[in-house]
């Protein structure tokens, strides 16, 4: 395995110079060619190397070192790449769902004029985030987190004549580099503070010396800023929704499949320090649970059908952190982060399918996605439809659909954290929040496939001749994903419990027995299937009263459409204020601080004017002068002998 | 062995000065009406001497540098530094025939007892500036080729000029032959602003020379102080002193005799600010800064080259070759909280200056105010990780900060403005520019895996190194950290506006220049190979972190036995144990 671990990374790293260089003049409508056939080799080591791992009797990592990468004094980072059952979980995942995308971007991007630009970019993410999650060190995994970051960047602002598309790559890059910039402060202080060490086995096996130790929670918190960031968080939640103006199968790929995921990742993989530190966990799941739900309400008025879908990722991702962080007690450690890989891995599939599907509907209304101006298209567009119900029963965690597995296993988590943790009551407000959030996510789900798809049938006229079904270069991959979305739950806990025995393998990570919580199974079913039913009737059999009901409290409507104002308030708040300190430097600087510099050298001018008039140039002056001063030499001299 | 080096080397070290001052002249005469003998002249010497730099860089990555029979760094001696290929060498005590191993046979000037000495050498402290001068002559030839055409001659004599001026800064050994190529530096940039410049270029020039000149005077008044104390206070049992002018020299005499007279601690403070004054204007530290914005808005694309990729630096390098090993007591008691607060408030302020400027070359100014606060902050965490990341970040500024400015240049020859608000969308318009300009800007911003990163990361951690062994605030490293994330602010501002949006183009009637349309293919090549360094260094900066070790740890040693006496905690670990641990390491 420790062979070819490198090449999962390097092709397509290889793949994305290869576009990069020969693309624009010479592969053109080819470019995917090189994209694709890297993704899907990397696919396939990935599947050698979760292979390989499953069939160990023991998991290990499986560590391969190529160079020093930066080695000075007591820092020493090296080029290190890990495989263990963690990391391959992730690799099968994200280069699973990219070679899909790259298939299916072939056909959406087809004609584009950046066509070339957009496939080495997209090679490049998946160069990046396969080196996230190979990444033996922090400082390694920092570079592959930043470079995805970059690729994001460049993707958002795939179409960078739009104004709003510059602007939300530019967001996006700034909001995660805030929570960067805490995660950079957490790595040095995990540096100083674990005998200089970087690399994860090091620092986990030091980890005891700080237990309980508010140094300890200041690392946790400050790696957490990170994943707040990537994984859009709240506070640093703003960047997600505005990133919708990348496309499809970039939102598809990066911003709910695997990028976005990097900091469950990160959480995950950093659980032996997390679980000395309740207090943190205790912060990693108030802060997923409270973006559960405020992602899900919001998400219930918005009318642009992607951004639906993207609030229902930051909600998602909630989740995911609410179960990492109902850690803290030993024995539902591992539960918790299976819950939160297994909801990650279930997640890439139905995400990555309802955005895929997203797109295709995009792409037959001729770019328009708001759902005011469409409906009824489940006739115009069958596999689509089909696809995207098989997606959209997922994500509410419909019975025996992929995510009712991995929602469930949250759930039951956050459920026994309020039994045997230290913060009971929390966790406990945590659940039902999780509960609720499930009915919400139900509900809103079926909003947007009621409204997408049922009712009169509806076509804007911007979609001219395209208002038809998808080419197979996009239903193929559509319906590959439905499959998945729809059955991937088999390899859950219940039912066969290959993914937990995976999981397991990975070193620090001890199973622990835990069983299903049918009450909770069946207690969500009923939330989400209310709460698709409400949406039925609210959509489909009686369309008026949704309109009635946002009338009848136009205070919460608005905010919720206006994703509860924040970012206004972080314009008004942070930019502007920013901007308004930038403005008064620059001011300062060119008059007061420039100013007094010259002043002083206007002192010297003028103090040479000053004397200027003594040298006139009169002969008499100088010869009067000459006498003057010799006089008061004498003086003071006599002066200072006689005295 | 570090003194026995063929005398083909110390030829071709001379030839490093020489090579582009003969070729200056050459330029010189060559008169106003031969433009392009004089662009393809200047380039081949520039090519030329870029060779021969890279020579000396692979012979220095390459030299396992041995502590030899005179044993100058093992520990019982003084931690000084000892450059290699030295011409003239053995050296040769002045006004005797003893060997001395820091110096050289070639006197410029006897004083008595001593000399001053036309020395000049290599380690690993200057290597890499040296290469750095000489990567970034080749674009500033190139970019010039049509920019300029008036005086041709004269502009490319200054230019190359310039460099061996600049070369003889990282070069010398001799503090007095420092000093004057450190002054000469000034000249040829004088004219280049003055001459070539833009609408207020007299008063940008005058601004720059008298500013910095004024500074540089105080220092040679420390520089003059010194080596007097040293020669008052350095003799022992009876002896007269000695009076030295070699840098080395000075250094081991600081640490084996000054440091134990009474007077000790008062000397040194007045070296340390009386140097620091010339270079802290030259880094610049805020608020020593204001010429610098000016001097580059108004420069000529190449001035603003060599301004800010090689002659920022020399302020910087200052630092790290005089202030910290001649004056180690100040500069950990007074010169770290000092120069560190100093360093961290330009951090921040640069950062906000440049964000709200319109002109690009001043936004770009304003970020090397930013950059090099962090420079400076990594050289004064005074412990290995932060000075090698000092360095590091020179170089990795050097280069991501000329090739802004060389792309700025680009579009100022096509739209003949630099203003923000004159474009947007130059993306669709400019493809292989925008690429470009995303490239470096990413690698301004710290982008891992792209150089800046590197330094960056060093410096960091030499930060909340010595905040873990003093147990300090978390403050700096905050305000440090702000760096990564303000960075990106303003450059990814400038980008947006610049490249992505609608379309706008500047009207091309009011410049009306030869230039149009994408990058041609003498602009690619010029940026090309700054771009691949920037990759280069950011994947595999281990080549340079290596050579530049032995002489960091040298300055780290220096600063580690300041702590003793201070009995201030150690950052690394006992002086003795850090040079075997070294050599242990060469040997594998």
């Amino acid at each position: 395995m420790a062979d070819y671990l490198w090449l999962i990374p390097c092709l397509p790293l290889l793949a994305s110079i290869v576009i990069a260089f020969a693309g624009p003049r010479w592969l053109r409508g080819q470019s995917h060619w090189p994209c694709l056939l890297a993704v899907a080799a990397a696919c396939f080591l990935s599947m050698l190397v979760a292979g390989e791992i499953i069939s160990q009797e023991q998991g290990d990592a499986t560590l391969k070192t190529y160079y020093s990468w930066v080695q000075s004094g007591k820092l020493d980072v090296g080029m290190t790449l890990r495989a263990d059952a963690l990391s391959a979980i992730m690799l099968v995942t994200v280069t699973f769902v990219g070679t899909l995308i790259a298939i299916y971007s072939a056909g959406y991007m087809h004609g584009d004029p950046g066509y070339p630009r957009f496939f080495a970019c997209v090679a490049l993410f998946i160069f990046c985030m396969t080196g996230l999650v190979m990444a033996d060190n922090f400082v390694l995994l920092y570079a592959g987190w930043e470079g995805v970051g970059v690729c994001s960047y460049l993707l958002i602002g795939f179409w960078f004549q739009r104004p709003s598309a510059a602007a939300a790559a530019r967001k996006a890059f700034l909001v995660n580099r805030i929570g960067d910039f805490g995660f950079m402060l957490g790595i040095l202080l995990l540096w100083s503070q674990f005998g200089f060490r970087l690399d994860y086995q090091s620092v986990f096996d030091r980890a005891d010396t700080l237990a309980g130790t508010s140094t300890l929670t200041a690392i946790c918190l400050l790696l957490f800023c990170g994943a707040v960031g990537k994984s859009a968080q709240f506070p640093l939640h703003v960047w997600l929704a505005d990133a919708m103006e990348g496309p499809s199968p970039v939102s598809a790929l990066i911003h709910a499949a695997t990028m976005v995921t990097a900091g469950v990742y990160m959480v995950a993989r950093c659980m032996p320090l997390y679980q000395l530190a309740p207090d943190a966990l205790l912060a990693v799941a108030g802060i997923g649970a409270f973006t559960a739900m405020l992602a899900a309400l919001i998400a219930l008025t918005q009318t642009d059908l992607k951004r639906v879908l993207a609030y229902s990722t930051m909600s998602q991702l909630g989740y995911m952190f609410l179960a990492l962080g109902s850690a803290a007690h030993p024995t539902i450690t591992y539960a918790a982060v299976l819950a939160a890989i297994f909801h990650l891995f279930t997640h890439a599939f139905f995400k990555a399918l309802l955005f895929l599907a997203a797109g295709s509907v995009m792409h037959a209304m001729g770019d328009v996605i708001d759902m005011r101006r469409f409906s009824g298209l489940r006739r115009l567009l069958p596999t689509t439809h089909w696809t995207f119900l098989m997606g959209a029963l997922a994500l509410s965690g419909f019975p025996l659909w992929s995510g009712f597995w991995s929602k469930d296993e949250i759930l039951g988590v956050a459920l026994e954290a309020s039994k045997k943790g230290v913060f009971p009551t929390y966790y406990m407000i945590f659940f039902m929040a999780g509960v609720i959030t499930a009915a919400l996510t139900a509900f809103y789900t079926f909003r947007a496939y009621f409204l997408t798809f049922w009712g009169e049938e509806r076509i804007p006229p911007e979609a001219g001749e395209h208002a038809h079904e998808s080419p197979p270069i996009m239903t193929v991959p559509l319906v590959i994903l439905a499959v998945l979305a729809a059955g991937i739950g088999l390899v859950a806990q219940p039912l066969t419990g290959w993914f937990g025995d995976l999981l397991a393998k990975t070193p620090g990570l001890h199973e622990h027995p835990h069983h299903a919580n049918i009450i909770v199974m069946l207690g969500s079913s009923l939330f989400a299937i209310a709460g698709i039913a409400l949406a039925y009737w609210m959509y489909v059999k009686e369309p008026k009263t949704a309109d009635e009901l946002a009338d009848s409290v136009p205070g919460l409507y608005d905010a919720s459409r206006n994703k509860f104002y924040l970012d206004e308030a972080y314009y008004n708040g942070i930019v502007r204020p920013a901007h308004a300190t930038s403005v008064v430097c620059r001011i300062f600087d060119l008059y007061i601080l420039d100013g007094l510099i010259d002043l002083l050298a206007h002192g010297a001018r003028w103090l040479g004017q000053l004397f200027r008039p003594i040298q006139n140039g009169l002969v008499q002056f100088y010869a009067l002068a000459m006498v003057l001063g010799l006089g008061v030499f004498l003086i003071s001299l006599v002066w200072a002998l006689g005295g | 062995m570090a003194w026995c080096v063929m005398p083909l080397e110390h030829f071709l070290l001379l030839l490093l000065l020489a090579l582009p001052t003969i070729a200056a002249v050459v330029v010189a005469l060559l008169g106003p009406n031969r433009g392009a003998l004089i662009r393809w002249f200047s380039l081949a010497a520039s090519l030329a001497t870029l060779a021969i730099a890279l020579f000396f860089a692979i012979r220095v990555v390459q030299t396992e540098r041995q502590y030899d029979e005179q044993g100058i760094r093992t520990a019982a001696n003084a931690p000084t530094f000892q450059p290699l290929f030295v011409p003239g060498s053995p050296g040769i005590r002045a006004g005797t025939d003893q060997p001395d191993p820091f110096g050289t046979s070639w006197n410029l000037v006897e004083l008595g007892p001593g000399a001053i000495q036309f020395y000049i050498g290599l380690d690993g402290l200057n290597i890499w500036l040296v290469v750095l001068t000489a990567v970034l002559m080749l674009p500033s030839v190139l970019v010039s080729w049509t920019h300029i055409s008036e005086r041709v001659h004269e502009f490319y004599a200054w230019l190359l000029a310039l460099q061996t001026t600049m070369m003889g800064i990282f070069l010398a050994f001799d503090i007095i032959l420092f000093y004057v190529f450190f002054e000469l530096s000034l000249v040829p940039l004088f004219f280049l602003i003055g001459i070539w410049g833009g609408p207020q270029r007299r008063y940008a020039a005058r601004k720059f020379f008298i500013y910095t000149f004024l500074g540089s005077m105080i220092t040679l008044l420390g520089i003059i102080g010194l080596v007097l104390q040293c020669y008052y206070h350095s003799g022992q049992a009876g002896e007269p002193g000695i009076l030295t002018f070699s840098i080395p020299r000075l250094v081991e005499l600081v640490h084996t005799r000054l440091i134990t007279s009474p007077a000790a601690k008062e000397i040194q403070f007045w070296v340390f600010m009386a140097l620091m004054v010339g270079f802290a204007v030259k880094v610049p530290l805020v608020p020593f800064h204001t010429w610098l914005p000016l001097a580059h808005v108004e420069a000529p694309t190449a001035g603003s080259v060599d301004l800010a990729g090689v002659l920022l630096k020399v302020g910087a390098y200052g630092f790290l070759r005089l202030c910290i090993p001649l004056a180690p007591d100040v500069s950990l008691a007074l010169g770290l909280p000092l120069v560190t607060t100093l360093a961290a408030i330009g951090i921040v302020y640069g950062a906000l200056c440049a964000y709200s400027q319109d002109d690009v070359k001043k936004l770009i100014a304003y970020s090397s105010v930013s950059h090099l606060g962090m420079c400076m902050l990594g050289l004064f965490t005074l412990n290995v990780v932060g000075i090698s990341g000092g360095i590091m970040y020179m170089i990795n500024h050097g280069l991501s900060t000329a090739a802004l400015f060389l792309l700025i240049g680009m579009i100022y020859e096509r739209y003949h403005t630099r203003n923000l608000s004159d474009y947007s969308g130059m993306a669709a318009k400019m493809p292989v520019f925008a690429s470009f300009l995303v490239f470096i800007s990413m690698a301004s911003a710290g982008l891992p895996g792209l150089n800046g990163f590197v330094g960056e990361l060093l410096v960091l951690a030499g930060i909340f190194q010595h905040r873990f062994a003093t147990n300090g605030s978390f403050l700096l490293p905050i305000v440090a950290a702000s760096g990564i994330l303000l960075g990106a602010w303003y450059l990814l501002t400038m980008l947006r506006r610049l490249l992505f949006g609608p379309i706008k183009e500047p009207d091309l009637e009011v410049g009306g220049h030869g230039l149009t349309g994408d990058m041609n293919f003498r602009e690619i090549s010029l940026i090309a190979p700054i771009a691949a360094l920037c990759l280069l260094l950011g994947v595999y900066p281990q080549p340079v972190l290596r050579t530049m070790e032995p002489d960091v740890l040298t300055v780290a040693n220096i600063a580690e036995r300041a702590r003793d006496r201070a009995g201030v905690q150690r950052e690394e670990q006992p002086v003795s144990q850090l040079d075997t641990t070294f050599l242990g390491k060469q040997k594998e």
